[in-house]
């Protein structure tokens, strides 16, 4: 096996060198950095970057590796088997006075990096704050103008190449929208901006004598009403259906659910009759509907009342009237 | 002896159970409480009453107290018992001559029961007359005298 000197070990090992004196940290790429590194010389996997998450060191892990007492055994090992290139062989390895430069190197890279992130961090909150505080003017612009459309979209065009994804979102929406209901956002924002501009001032309200909500009175749908009382004591504090009400209302539904066709099923119950009233009463020896029974009933009685008074009237014997005989003397057979 | 069943005493009492009393069948038994016959059914009466309370009502009338409906009910012999249902007379045909009313009494608790249930039923289904479930054998006999006017 030949290492070749332009191969894809030796040129990463080349590039591992040149960052021996000016180490690179650069932001971690998750999809970049994570590469690994075959040593031929160990057989082993190795990360070819240091990472914390945050940052990452170029070829940090592969300069350590090569630094290792383990690899340079290796490599020399790998060497003597392999017949190769004894010049070669010295790049491979990275000497361990140079590693502490590396690492001396490296912190302050590390530093500088830190130092030049916070800065762009800074950078853009200021640029941030400048477009919220222009927003902010343009809004009170609008509110006391009464502005038109036009004023409103005029600022929020030039704001538009603003990066700031935040701002620009709502910029984007109030332009985008039809002239009146972007009136009508602004005015959804204005109350907490405004706090007192725009609102129709009604009078301080007193509440000393009474409570309000704060103070834990009572409410007013929870006051007696003065007007209450004269309508009399009972009616306020019971509501619903009195019991007997009720009652009627569950013998209703019982009703309900009887059947409809039912023998008498729609006689009042509750109606007044005279003492003369008779119940129909389907008679032994009449063959004529049952209400005729109790006309024919009523006609005999008048008869019999007649005769009575006739013989009391005509004779001033005794006589027997003609009642019913009573026959009591009954066998069970 | 009657044995705690209701009793009425005039026409107007006689009135208002017919008028008042609602989904039930009214069980009217007209007699004398002395009478040997009378006993009989008044104690079958009285205990089935319980058992019955949902579909029945029952009440015992003397003949000698309600005069016009003796007349009225035609009662030839006692004890007679007639039966209402929502103000509406009922009628059964026993297999005898006269389907107004039952006369004299059950031979056993259950022919008067199963009376009852026929009753009720019929009446919920809008029927005034209805069949007697009882054994004709057990339906005392007597002979309807024909008081022409």
């Amino acid at each position: 096996m030949r290492i070749h000197s332009s191969s894809l070990f030796l040129s990463q090992v080349k590039e591992a060198r040149r960052t021996l004196k000016k180490p690179q940290v650069e932001k971690f790429d998750c999809t970049q950095h994570k590469q690994t590194f075959w040593c031929y010389c160990c057989g082993l996997d190795i990360e070819s970057n240091v990472t914390d998450g945050n940052m990452a060191v170029l070829y940090g892990g592969l300069i350590e590796h090569m630094a290792t007492p383990e690899h340079r055994k290796n490599t020399h090992k790998f060497w003597w088997e392999n017949k190769a290139d004894p010049k070669l062989r010295d790049k491979v390895i990275i000497a361990e006075e140079e590693t502490e430069r590396f690492k001396a190197e490296v912190a302050k890279a590390l530093e500088s990096y830190v130092e030049k992130e916070d800065e762009y961090i800074k950078q853009q909150a200021d640029l941030i704050r400048a477009q919220e505080k222009h927003r902010q003017e343009v809004l009170q612009s609008l509110l006391e103008r009464d502005a038109e459309p036009e004023s409103f979209n005029g600022p929020n065009g030039t704001d538009v190449s603003a990066e700031s994804s935040v701002s620009s979102q709502f910029m984007s929406q109030g332009s985008g929208q039809q002239a009146g209901s972007s009136c009508v956002d602004s005015m959804v924002e204005a109350p907490w901006a405004a706090a007192g501009q725009g609102l129709t001032f009604i009078g301080y309200q007193d509440s000393s004598n009474g409570g309000n909500v704060h103070t834990g009175a009572v409410p007013p749908w929870l006051q007696d009403d003065p007007l209450e009382g004269t309508s009399g004591a009972a009616t306020h504090s019971e509501i619903g259906p009195s019991l007997q009400d009720f009652l009627k209302q569950k013998e209703q539904e019982k009703l309900k659910k009887l059947p409809p066709n039912r023998v008498g099923a729609n006689f009042d119950h509750s109606s007044h009759t005279d003492a003369n009233w008779l119940p129909s009463f389907g008679r032994v020896w009449n063959s004529g509907r049952r209400w005729q029974s109790r006309h024919q009933f009523r006609q005999e009685e008048g008869k019999k009342k007649r005769q009575k008074r006739k013989k009391d009237h005509g004779t001033e014997g005794s006589k027997k009237t003609k009642a019913t005989e009573q026959l009591t003397d009954f066998d069970n057979a | 002896m009657s044995l705690f069943l209701p009793k009425l005493t005039c026409k107007k009492d006689i009135d208002e159970v017919i008028k008042a009393v609602a989904e039930k069948v009214v069980v009217l038994r007209f007699g004398r409480d002395e009478d040997s016959v009378c006993l009989q059914l008044d104690e079958i009466l009285s205990k089935t009453s319980h058992d019955l309370s949902n579909m029945a009502s029952i009440y015992i009338v003397d003949v000698d107290k309600a005069p016009i409906y003796t007349r009225y009910f035609d009662i030839s012999y006692i004890p007679s018992t007639v039966f209402f249902f929502n103000g509406q007379h009922m009628k059964v045909d026993y297999g005898s001559p006269d389907h107004t009313k039952f006369v004299g009494s059950f031979k056993t608790k259950q022919d008067f029961i199963d009376l009852i249930e026929v009753i009720y039923r019929g009446a919920m289904r809008g029927k005034m007359i209805v069949q007697s479930p009882i054994d004709p054998q057990n339906i005392p006999k007597y002979d309807l005298l024909y008081h022409g006017i």
